[in-house]
This record gives C-alpha cells, sequence and structure tokens, in this order.
C-alpha cells in the first residue's frame, strides 16, 4: 500500500487540477469574418463566443417561455427562412394578436451593426432583447419573471450551466447568451458573395443590375453589408395612422426627424413587406418607388437627383437583388429550432 | 497530529482576528435622505420653498466612481464603483469604501448616474442589472435618478409626480460630478442628500413629470448637484 502512495497522490493532484479547470469545460466559438468585411462592431471581449452559449441562446430564441401568456417567442417575429423577419406583415404583432407599429426588422449579421431599431433607441445588441421582451404589445413580460421561469426549468438548469457553469440565471446570462445567438447570425454565401470570391459568375443581367445598383443605391446601402450605420429619410409620407417620427424621437435633433436606420439587402429577395411600415409589398414597388423620386430639396443629396430607370433597369436592378440571397444561410440548421 | 491541529486552529483564528479588525476600520460613505435637514419620511407631507405640499414615495439614484481625495494629494478610486441607493433598501445607503487611512481627507468626488461609456457596454450585472428598474429599453440608458411621489400643486393623474432624470448622448448628458470639500480624518463620511434643494428650483404645477432625457432633464440633472452636503 505505501508503495502506491506517491501514484495516488499524484492521481489526487492531477484530479485536484483538473477541478480547477472544470468550469472551462465550454467550447470555444469565433465568428469568422469573411474577406474582405469590415471589424464586426460587437465587443467579444465581454462575451466570448461558446457552442453551449451559443446553443443557450439559441433555445431562449426559439422558446416562447420569455414571454408573459408563453404564446411568443422570438422567432415568432423573426423567421429563419425569411431573413429572420416577419413576413407578410406591414406592422409586426405580438401577444393577444396586438399589433405594433413598426415592420419587425431583419436579424442579419448584426456583429456589425452599431445600433439597433428602426430609429437606433437601442446601442448594444446584448440589451436589445429587453425591449421585445416587455413591451406590452410584444411580450408582455418582466424580466424577473423571465428569470424566476428559467430557474424552475430543469432543462434551461442545465443549458445554464453548461454553459456558465452553474444553474444560476440572471439577466445579465440571459442578454449575453441570446446576444451568443443572435451575433453568429451572419450572411456571406449569397451569390453576390461567391461572384466577388471569383466562384461565380454574374450572367449578363445581373451584372447590369449590379452596375445600376453601385450607381443608383451602393451610396447608402454600402458593400459588403448592404446597409450603413447611419439613418436617413427616403421621402416617404409619414403614416398618419401611425405617426411615427423615427430617429427624431431619440435624439430630439431637427434633422433626425422622419430618419430611419439603412437596413441591410442582403436576403431582401425574402424579407418583404419593405420599409419601417411595411408599406410596400415588393421589391419592384420599392424600385418604382425610388425611381419616382429627385429634383426635392428636402430629400437628402444621395436621393435628390433622379434615377431615370427604364423599365428593363427596374427589372434588372430587382434582379441584382435577388442575387444577395443566401439559402445557405436561410436554412442553415445551426440557426434553426433546436429539436431536443 | 494534535499539535498541527492546534497550530491550524490558532492560524484560523489569527487571520479571522485580522480580517474583522480590518473590517472595522474601514472607511465608509453614509448617505442619509433627508428633507430640510430631516431625514425623509415616506408618505409624510413637506412644504417646498415654492409652497409645493409634497410626498416623496420613492427615491433612488445611481452613486458612481467614487474618489477619496486626501490633503497629500493621494487619490483614492474605487473600482467597479457602481451603487444604486434605493429608498427602499436602507442598507444600500452605505457605501464600504477602503480602509481607513491616518491621512487627512481633503475631499470627496463621486458622479451622480452612470457615465457614457458603462451606457453603452451591453448586458450589465449586480447594482447596473436592469431589473433594478433604472434602465430604459427603448432608449437604451441608465437612468440616474429617480423621484416620484404626490403634491396637490400637480394637476395630474392622482397628483402624481414623476422625475426620471438620465441620458447619456451629448447635448443631453446628464451625469452629473459632485465634489465636496472634507478636512477631517473619519471612518464614516456622512453625506445628506437634501431634497428640499432639488424642489425649491422647481414649481411642480408646471414640472411634474420628465421620463426622457433631453433639455429638461438636463435642467433637472443640474438642480440635482446642489442636493448632496457633508454633514
Amino acid at each position: 500500500m505505501i508503495k502506491y502512495w506517491k501514484y495516488y497522490s499524484a492521481l489526487g493532484l492531477v484530479i485536484l487540477i483538473s477541478l480547477g479547470f472544470s468550469n472551462q469545460y465550454t467550447t470555444p466559438l469565433y465568428l469568422e469574418v469573411p474577406y474582405g468585411w469590415p471589424k464586426p462592431h460587437y465587443n467579444f471581449k465581454d462575451n466570448p463566443l461558446t457552442e453551449e452559449g451559443f446553443q443557450l441562446g439559441r433555445h431562449l430564441f426559439y422558446d416562447p417561455i420569455i414571454s408573459r401568456d408563453s404564446t411568443i417567442s422570438c422567432a415568432s417575429c423573426h423567421l429563419q427562412q425569411t431573413g429572420f423577419t416577419h413576413v407578410d406583415h406591414q406592422l409586426s404583432h405580438g401577444i393577444e394578436g396586438k399589433i405594433g407599429t413598426r415592420n419587425s426588422m431583419a436579424l442579419i449579421n448584426l456583429a456589425w451593426n452599431k445600433d439597433f431599431m428602426w430609429d437606433g433607441g437601442v446601442n448594444n445588441l446584448e440589451v436589445q432583447p429587453i425591449n421585445p421582451i416587455t413591451n406590452p404589445i410584444e411580450m408582455d413580460e418582466k424580466l424577473e419573471n423571465v428569470i424566476f421561469k428559467l430557474q424552475r426549468s430543469t432543462k434551461y438548469k442545465m443549458l445554464f450551466t453548461k454553459a456558465f457553469g452553474d444553474e444560476k440565471v440572471t439577466s445579465q446570462r440571459l442578454l449575453k447568451a441570446l446576444t451568443q445567438f443572435t451575433v453568429m447570425l451572419k450572411s456571406s454565401n449569397s451569390k453576390y458573395d461567391k461572384v466577388m470570391r471569383k466562384e461565380k459568375q454574374y450572367n449578363e443581367r445581373e451584372q447590369r443590375g449590379y452596375d445600376l445598383f453601385k450607381t443608383n443605391c451602393a451610396s447608402c446601402h454600402k458593400e459588403p453589408l448592404f446597409s450603413d450605420d447611419k439613418f436617413e429619410k427616403n421621402g416617404l409620407a409619414i403614416d398618419t395612422t401611425l405617426y411615427d417620427i423615427g430617429r427624431f424621437k431619440i435624439t430630439n435633433k431637427k434633422e433626425d426627424y422622419l430618419r430611419f436606420k439603412i437596413p441591410t439587402l442582403r436576403n431582401v429577395q425574402f424579407t418583404f413587406p419593405y420599409m419601417h411600415d411595411g408599406r410596400f409589398k415588393t421589391l419592384t414597388e420599392v424600385v418604382k418607388y425610388y425611381n419616382s423620386l429627385g429634383h426635392d430639396k428636402s430629400l437628402p443629396k444621395e436621393l435628390a437627383k433622379p434615377m431615370n430607370l427604364s423599365d428593363n433597369d427596374r427589372v434588372d436592378l430587382v434582379l441584382f437583388l435577388t442575387t444577395l440571397t443566401d439559402k445557405e444561410f436561410l436554412f442553415d440548421k445551426r440557426f434553426s429550432f433546436p429539436k431536443e | 497530529m494534535n499539535k498541527k491541529g492546534i497550530h491550524i486552529v490558532f492560524l484560523f483564528l489569527f487571520y479571522f482576528q485580522v480580517y474583522s479588525q480590518s473590517k472595522s476600520d474601514s472607511l465608509a460613505l453614509n448617505f442619509s435622505l433627508e428633507f430640510n435637514n430631516l431625514p425623509i419620511e415616506v408618505n409624510k407631507k413637506y412644504v417646498s420653498s415654492n409652497k409645493d405640499t409634497l410626498t416623496v414615495e420613492s427615491f433612488r439614484c445611481y452613486i458612481s466612481n467614487i474618489q477619496i481625495h486626501y490633503e497629500d494629494n493621494y487619490v483614492f478610486t474605487q473600482k467597479e464603483s457602481y451603487h444604486l441607493l434605493d429608498l427602499d433598501n436602507p442598507n444600500s445607503f452605505q457605501i464600504p469604501i477602503t480602509k481607513k487611512s491616518d491621512k487627512f481627507i481633503s475631499k470627496i468626488s463621486f458622479n451622480l448616474g452612470i457615465d457614457s461609456l458603462t451606457n453603452t457596454a451591453g448586458a450589465m450585472a449586480g447594482d447596473l442589472d436592469p431589473i433594478k428598474g433604472m434602465y430604459w429599453a427603448w432608449q437604451s440608458g441608465y437612468i440616474n435618478m429617480k423621484i416620484e411621489g404626490k403634491s396637490s400643486s400637480c394637476k395630474t393623474r392622482r397628483n402624481e409626480f414623476q422625475f426620471h432624470i438620465g441620458g447619456y448622448l451629448p447635448p443631453y448628458y446628464a451625469m452629473q460630478k459632485i465634489e465636496l470639500i472634507y478636512d477631517k480624518n473619519a471612518t464614516n463620511i456622512n453625506i445628506g442628500i437634501d431634497l428640499k434643494n432639488f424642489f425649491s428650483n422647481i414649481n411642480l404645477s408646471e414640472t411634474n413629470s420628465v421620463m426622457i432625457p433631453g433639455k429638461q432633464a438636463m435642467q433637472l440633472a443640474d438642480y440635482s448637484k446642489k442636493i448632496f452636503y457633508i454633514k
């Protein structure tokens, strides 16, 4: 027995040391930045991504437990197959069929976003979910109640332990986990991307559409994200049933009256209807609208000159926009409803 | 074997002693909420210098970045210094700071509210947890100070007044730096928060509901600077 004491104590030491690392049994996860893309805006340092955190966030995203009566989940208004937005509803609806005042935004490449919401009122992806959770016409729930409900669930006890080392549920852990999921929603495999990577080629009409896009649209919908941090007015008359004044409500600055976020155009083929209030059903209508502008001093300089697009031009432009569709993203199993 | 055991017991007692000593010798900020130099009582009627009769039902504010300035110019800056004072939680008004020093303290400084960097840093925990009710979701940002109550001067629903003062985006960056001159060597620094000096600046019949960042919030934030004093 004495002979083995060294062996046993060494074994004991190894076990002790590995116990010390036991809370690090998570698999690190990284968001790969496609070649030529800018640096993400999200600060990963304060929320290091792990497979376990991502999976917890994914469960939370698809679970109606976070709404007051367990009927609404994030996915209710953010469907994967339509670019994580609420398709076919001008204004998104929430709990008990209540209808909101805006068209839900697509959740695509959020790591590169500086501000969130049509008016940019939210300054960090992590605090974004507080809005739909607490909004009386969306999920109408209190963060305290969400925490309480998750703490009682065996499933979430396990998922929180896997992600954070113990089963404690806090608002910070809830929000950071949700962010681990939403920040990973990267779309970079559309035909456009493949053409840029020289893996595919545009046909003649798509190429014409791309050239028209670069001349007429790209100053706001900047490549490769097809969006911008900025807010802009696009000449749409205010909807007198909503009186949505946009960014002005947040900043109180005159110039921000009727300014809205410039949304990404990635997967735009499937994110209909369009605009903050979903007033256009089709891309053809959107392009027609922009083509009707011009000679208007109240418009931003990017829209001040008329586009003068012919019927063929407009068809080609829409054709180009459909090359921003990324089927791999829209049907990526890692982003879909988690089967138990 | 027995002897070793005794050693360990003594060692434990020794550390315990040292630890508890350092605790009793710590420096703390003790805030007290007052009206006209007397501790606030919830639902008691007070009269402001503008002849508004009022009751205070809730008061909460963030005290952050506490610094102790000593007479030899040394400055102690508290780390992770974010504290929510809440009238419903009397313990929150005592903030332990650091070990007591023999040196004289010349100045206490802190911020009333939360700095802009923290306002954009995402989901926070502890006193900064958004479940504390001091966070705006639709327009991200912390509420620096909340004062709510009733006054017959307010022609509002149930005669209520509500001040939620905050905002971090210039030009409406509402956080206030408070500096209080001090010339003692003490373990407890007693700081009064006298709401009389807040209500003396406003007429509750006109100003009774400010709950968004902006010009009015900035004005009220400026008045809030004057409510702190060394007792």
